[in-house]
């Protein structure tokens, strides 16, 4: 079973040295215990562009899809068994990036 | 399968809940055991043993003397069963802190308690709909975000079974101080239910302190059912009732967990304090012989811990008791802000200005209790008392 963990954050500041050694730490530690699947961080939502080619022809905006004061900044795919397993992992990596997470299971 | 059961038991009632809960504990327990050898036999044997469970259950329910067993007596605790191990597998499993706690509520009823949704609507004043949504959407989430249908391990059962007791205690609650105009003012089925899940709870972790004091909170409060209630259906405060009615056996097996946790020296939670509380109250034959001090300090302990304003009102009740109304009604007041729209607010400053002999003012603050108050046997004390000012 795979999960999805947002970073939710208002800025797209990068991680602080010791935010960037605690990540370092637990996506080591993810590795190890066979939790990791794939991790990245994104850019900021002004980097963002919306393509909808519902109607035939793809229209391109610039811009994210909704504006809001906080969105996914990075994200972890990790593997679990359960959500038990997968709220530990989240809340450690909380911690380790110190910012908000959220859990999402994948289908 | 519910054909099947209802011929087995002659109730489709009961086949439909067995079949339903079965279903249900599959969709908890397949993904994460795998789906077993024979899904069919699997299903219908524990259809079947929810059927047989739950008619035990209401056997029970029907039985005074099977009851006080059931309330009491389970001391030490007896090696928990196969159909203890699920019950509890599905509390925790009910009140995973990802779910929103009146879904919470609501599914705990449900599955573990076996209250239809009706029955659950009207224990919680909203629609039917609404419950049937919240529980079909906490199975979803269930079921798709694979929330595990076990027990926690024991290191992470202390941070969970917290969950678990504020759930327990609100079905409680609502049982003992039941909502909405057609509903018995008291509901045994939730109080007793309650109880029952609490002491599988107490089975799991004797050691637990807030555990044994929200059963003992649960047994003094329970004690006092038969007295709480006059025959034509009035709310009859603590210092109105026939102590004499009181249950004894549940008040011995109150007092007992409250001794053995006072003996156990640790800082005691909210639940410990409450049912200490409980227990001064419950040991005073006469109202005139409560040790008021005794309250006032335990109400000062849980301020400490949890500075509601709810708590600061029971407190200034005491207060009333040991220090006089006037002190009290000052403490009483100066919670209006926070507790203007709650009737128990304004039925304690009519009762204290009613002591003061400002009538006037009493018979106002009674109004407004009334017109706040849910609870058909408490409306109905309040009014008289109104009535009774001179």
């Amino acid at each position: 079973m795979q999960y999805l963990v947002s970073v939710i954050h208002d800025s797209n500041e990068l991680a602080a040295p010791d935010e960037m050694a605690a990540i370092d730490a637990f996506n080591d530690r993810l590795i190890a215990e066979g939790h990791w699947v794939f991790a990245g961080g994104l850019g900021s939502t002004s980097l963002a562009t919306v393509i909808d080619n519902r109607g035939g022809e793809a229209m391109i905006t610039d811009g994210p899809f909704l504006e809001s004061k906080e969105y996914i900044v990075c994200f972890w795919i990790m593997e679990a068994p359960d959500l038990d397993v997968a709220l530990k992992l989240a809340s450690e990596a909380s911690k380790a990036c110190n910012r908000k997470v959220e859990v999402r299971p994948f289908l | 399968m519910v054909a099947a059961l209802t011929r087995r038991f002659g109730d489709l009632d009961i086949a439909e809940e067995a079949a339903a809960e079965a279903f249900a504990t599959a969709v908890g327990r397949w993904p994460a055991d795998g789906v077993p050898p024979n899904p069919g036999a699997w299903l219908t044997t524990t259809a079947n043993r929810k059927a047989i469970d739950r008619i035990r259950r209401e056997n029970k329910l029907g039985d005074k003397h099977k009851e006080a067993q059931m309330l009491s007596g389970d001391d030490p605790p007896e090696p928990l069963g196969a159909i203890e191990d699920e019950r509890l597998r599905l509390i925790f499993t009910c009140c995973h802190p990802a779910l929103a706690m009146e879904t919470r509520v609501a599914l705990t009823l449900r599955m573990v308690g076996g209250l239809t949704m009706p029955e659950i609507a009207r224990a919680f004043l909203v629609q039917e709909a609404t419950v049937g949504q919240r529980i079909t959407r906490a199975k979803a989430k269930i079921k798709a975000a694979r929330i595990p249908y076990r027990v926690p391990s024991a290191e992470d059962l202390p941070g969970r079974v917290s969950g678990v007791l504020a759930v327990l205690f609100l079905v409680f609650n609502e049982g003992y101080l039941a909502t909405g105009p057609g509903t018995d003012p008291v509901r045994h089925d939730l109080t007793g239910e309650a109880i029952r899940l609490t002491h599988l709870i107490r089975a799991l972790m004797p050691e637990d302190g807030e555990v044994a004091g929200l059963l003992a909170l649960m047994l003094l409060t329970e004690a006092r059912r038969a007295a709480r209630v006059s025959a034509g259906g009035e709310l009859v405060a603590l210092d109105e009732q026939d102590r004499g009615a009181w249950d004894a056996a549940l008040v011995a097996e109150g007092h007992r967990l409250v001794r053995e946790r006072l003996a156990a020296r640790v800082a005691p939670g909210r639940y410990q304090i409450l049912a200490a509380i409980s227990a001064v109250h419950t040991s005073a034959l006469d109202v005139r012989d409560t040790d008021w001090s005794q309250v006032v300090a335990l109400y000062d302990q849980l301020v400490r811990l949890d500075p509601s304003p709810i708590i600061a009102l029971n407190r200034a009740i005491a207060v009333a008791e040991l220090d006089g109304p006037e002190v009290a009604l000052a403490a009483v007041d100066r919670l209006e802000h926070q507790l203007a729209g709650y009737h128990a607010y304004h039925a304690t400053r009519a009762d204290l200005l009613r002591r003061l002999g400002r009538s006037q003012q009493s018979r106002a603050a009674y109004g407004k209790a009334i017109e706040l108050a849910g609870n058909t046997a408490e409306t109905a004390a309040l009014t008289r008392r109104r009535d009774q000012l001179g």
